[in-house]
């Protein structure tokens, strides 16, 4: 039954906040509108309260999860085109399928294509949501442009470089597809768009076009990749501001040269930014009115934070910014420990994802499974290998499971975990305001998980879409 | 006057709690007839707040036919900063209750006319009839609301200027930046809070001793609506430093407070006017003055007397002194 007044109130709950903290809290939503809304402001300026409340018995009311790379599920394969109808239809089916496993916005992830299908494939993953379905937030090329020695289950024939930098990007992918942020339209009632492209920065051409791009609005992301230490740094400064899945198809960490895993610990010592002498700090009293005294500690802003600084636990300026990195947490791509050192380096940047092939299913037996081009999947467990070799073959692991999985190999509290799925990802991609946290204003897509992290039920635009007990 | 004293802060609460409960049960509080709550903000009460919360959601309270009033509100801070007493309020109780928005009030320190927001505020008790019971903490150093100490026991709602103690105090909800603390507050007064049925202080605390230890004392010219007393330094050699030092802070914070004359106070040519066009300012005076000591008086059972002056003799002894 709806709301009288459309206001629904949930109640005895913990919400997860944008620094992993996990408050008891009240959330209220507008169930018409689909968002979330201020509760303060309704109360004070609308002077509405909820019409409906919904007691949470103490769980877990999360923004929906964020899978920012997912190549396709229940038998659906994103990099797989076989005419637009059966595609469409094909990504409308797991947009709803997948909400049972707590995600309400996925990033469709292609591989890498033979050239002819990235302008038929692209247009069609424009930014999709319909009501009881998770939204498509819109396209993750990853690839061609990626480095053979790296390049996992990529066909190496297809593998390409840009000879012709920007443009050749324009011609492989479509210029239309590559337009700036204002110009690529979305389609009627989808306001939420994101582009990401993985590639490696030391091809030819590469590191150019990555900055073109990023004027541009898009996202991208240093992967399948063997760039040295400085590459990868230039690449950062150029303007790409994630990692693909850290750890796999990289160099390994090496202490003199650590490539792209060592830009989780890139130094203050060569990115500092230019020093700021002192003054003498004036006395108290005057103190308390002069409210324009940058020195003062007693002021909020802090003072500049150079080499050799004396603040225990806090870290020394930089003009460097590390970039987000995605990371699968399945317990097979990449060792526990292995997880735990990276959050333990950069927290912030942490986004967790499936990389979850097409034949991902929660529901799904162990055994040999058909691929793409005569090539099969054997399934153990979570493990997926390409047939015949030792090669992993992308996941099929879901995204709460990363959560619980994630919690379990770093030792974090749940509310962290749920941030490294729904607010990193949301602030990587720049969509915060509206996917992946509880702010007023932000669509109203919610998971409701047990104090364990397993989903009870997932709501979309203010409407629950999935529960466990159905 | 009664004085109740329980363990620690959560037997205060819950005591206070369930009293307040028993109160609006026992009025039978209906949409013509409602129960008319003064609130306090601050740590004090939220252990209170906690039993009222605990009460509504077990079904033995019901806020319905409840009206509030809080007692204060910081001046120019936006009513959605998390530090506001909007944002206090609605988090420690509102958001957890069943009261009804239209039946919430708090002051608006942003009004556009300062002055008419506590004229009206004042306007709106009276309407309702006056408050049937007011629920308040006491600052350590004795304020009640922001009513700090020397404050007229005939003041009504107005706007006042917070003292260096106070400011300090807050900056901790400010990020420690003192600059970031609002400088006046909109505060009903003394008289607001003596004219309810019923005043319930809440203190709790080692820090609330002192404001305690100073309940029964009397000074008479804070029975006057607008005092002003001038003084020399010689003039306070008597009182201790810490009060001297105490009242000049609040003068160094008017200085600043009237170079940036806040919105609100229209055609007040100054700061010091718009006080005293609502209330009292309090300055020491020449002439000698040996002693100022401070009251926060409570009420005995039954219907609230209005402050009674004090008996002739006493009035002449502090006249004497004042004048020594």
């Amino acid at each position: 039954m709806a709301s009288p007044n459309g206001l629904v109130c949930f109640t005895n709950c913990l919400l997860p906040q944008e620094d992993g903290s996990l408050v008891k809290r009240d959330l209220w939503i507008d169930e018409s509108k689909g968002i979330i809304v201020d509760a303060q402001k309704t109360f004070f300026q609308l002077k509405q309260r909820p019409g409906k409340v919904i007691d949470l018995d103490e769980n877990i009311l999360s923004p929906g999860l964020m899978d920012i790379q997912i190549n396709g599920g229940y038998g659906f394969d994103f990099s797989v085109y076989e005419g637009d109808k059966a595609y469409l239809e094909g990504m409308q089916m797991m947009a709803e399928r997948i909400v049972e496993t707590g995600v309400t916005s996925l990033l469709p992830t292609v591989i890498t294509q033979e050239k002819s299908l990235y302008p038929k494939l692209l247009p069609l993953l424009k930014p999709l949501s319909t009501p009881r379905s998770a939204t498509l937030l819109g396209w993750h090329a990853e690839g061609p442009f990626i480095e053979y020695a790296k390049r996992g289950a990529h066909a190496p024939p297809l593998l390409l470089s840009a000879p012709e930098g920007y443009e050749t990007f324009k011609e492989v992918y479509g210029a239309e597809n590559l337009v700036k942020a204002d110009e690529w339209t979305l389609p009627q009632g989808q306001s939420v768009g994101v582009r990401v492209i993985t590639a490696a920065p030391e091809l030819p051409g590469v590191m150019d076009a990555l900055k073109i791009l990023t004027e541009n609005g898009v996202v991208m992301s240093i992967g399948h990749s063997v760039a040295t230490t400085d590459a990868a740094t230039l690449a950062v400064k150029q303007g790409a501001r994630l990692i693909t899945h850290l750890f796999n198809a990289m160099p390994q960490f090496h202490h003199r040269d650590p490539s792209i895993i060592g830009l989780l610990g890139a130094s203050p010592h060569l990115n500092s930014p230019d020093f700021i002498v002192l003054a003498e700090p004036p006395c108290e009293i005057d103190q308390v009115l002069s409210s324009k005294d940058p020195t003062s500690s007693m002021n909020g802003s802090r003072s500049p934070r150079s080499s050799l600084h004396l603040d225990k636990g806090q870290v020394a300026d930089m003009s460097f910014e590390r970039p987000f990195y995605g990371i699968i947490v399945d317990g097979i791509h990449c060792h526990p420990n292995s997880v735990r050192l990276a959050y333990a380096a950069h927290p912030d940047g942490c986004i967790l994802v499936t990389d979850a092939m097409k034949i991902l299913d929660p529901n799904l037996e162990d055994g040999v499974h058909e691929w793409r081009d005569g090539q099969n999947f054997v399934k153990e467990g979570d493990k997926l290998y390409l047939e015949g070799t030792d090669t992993l073959a992308g996941s099929v692991v879901t995204l709460d499971k990363c959560i619980r999985n994630f919690c379990r190999f770093t030792g974090c509290s749940i509310g962290e975990a749920i941030r490294c799925a729904t607010y990193n990802p949301a602030k990587c991609l720049g969509i915060e305001n509206r996917k992946g946290t509880l702010r007023p204003g932000a669509d109203a897509d919610l998971v409701i998980l047990d104090r364990q992290g397993n989903v009870l039920s997932t709501w979309a635009r203010g409407k629950e879409i999935w529960n466990k007990k159905q | 006057m009664r004085l109740t004293i329980r363990h620690d802060p959560t037997e205060v609460g819950e005591y206070i709690g369930q009293y307040i409960a028993k109160r609006i049960n026992d009025f039978a509080p209906t949409a013509e007839r409602p129960f008319v709550l003064g609130l306090p903000t601050g740590s004090s009460p939220i252990p209170t707040y906690q039993t009222i919360i605990r009460l509504v959601k077990e079904g033995k309270l019901s806020f319905k036919n409840v009206v509030t009033f809080n007692m204060d509100e910081y001046v120019g801070l936006p009513q959605d900063h998390p530090e506001s007493y909007h944002s206090f309020m609605f988090r420690e109780l509102f958001s957890q209750i069943d009261i009804q928005p239209e039946n919430v009030h708090i002051l608006n320190g942003n009004a556009p006319d300062l002055v008419a927001e506590c004229n009206d505020y004042e306007a709106r008790i009276k309407a309702y009839g006056g408050i049937e019971l007011f629920l308040g903490g006491i600052g350590e150093d004795g304020h009640i609301a922001f009513n700090e100490p020397g404050s007229s026991l005939q003041s009504r709602t107005r706007i006042k200027t917070l003292a260096y103690d106070t400011i300090l105090a807050n900056a901790r909800f400010f990020n420690n930046d003192i600059s970031a603390v609002p400088r006046m507050a909109l505060t009903v007064g003394v008289q607001t809070v003596l004219e309810s049925k019923e005043v319930v202080i809440v203190v709790t605390g080692q820090r609330k001793a002192e404001g305690l230890n100073h309940l029964w004392t009397l000074s008479a010219l804070q029975t006057h609506p607008w005092a002003l007393i001038v003084a020399d330094e010689d003039a306070t050699l008597e009182l201790r430093v810490k009060t001297v030092k105490y009242f000049k802070s609040i003068e160094k914070v008017q200085e600043e407070v009237e170079k940036n004359k806040p919105k609100g106070l229209g055609k007040a040519e100054s700061v010091v006017a718009a006080e005293a066009a609502s209330a009292e300012l309090l300055v020491l005076s020449t002439g000698g003055l040996t002693e100022l000591v401070f009251l926060v008086q409570r009420l005995a059972d039954g219907p609230p007397a209005r402050t009674q002056p004090p008996n002739d003799a006493s009035h002449e002894e502090a006249l004497l002194r004042l004048s020594a």
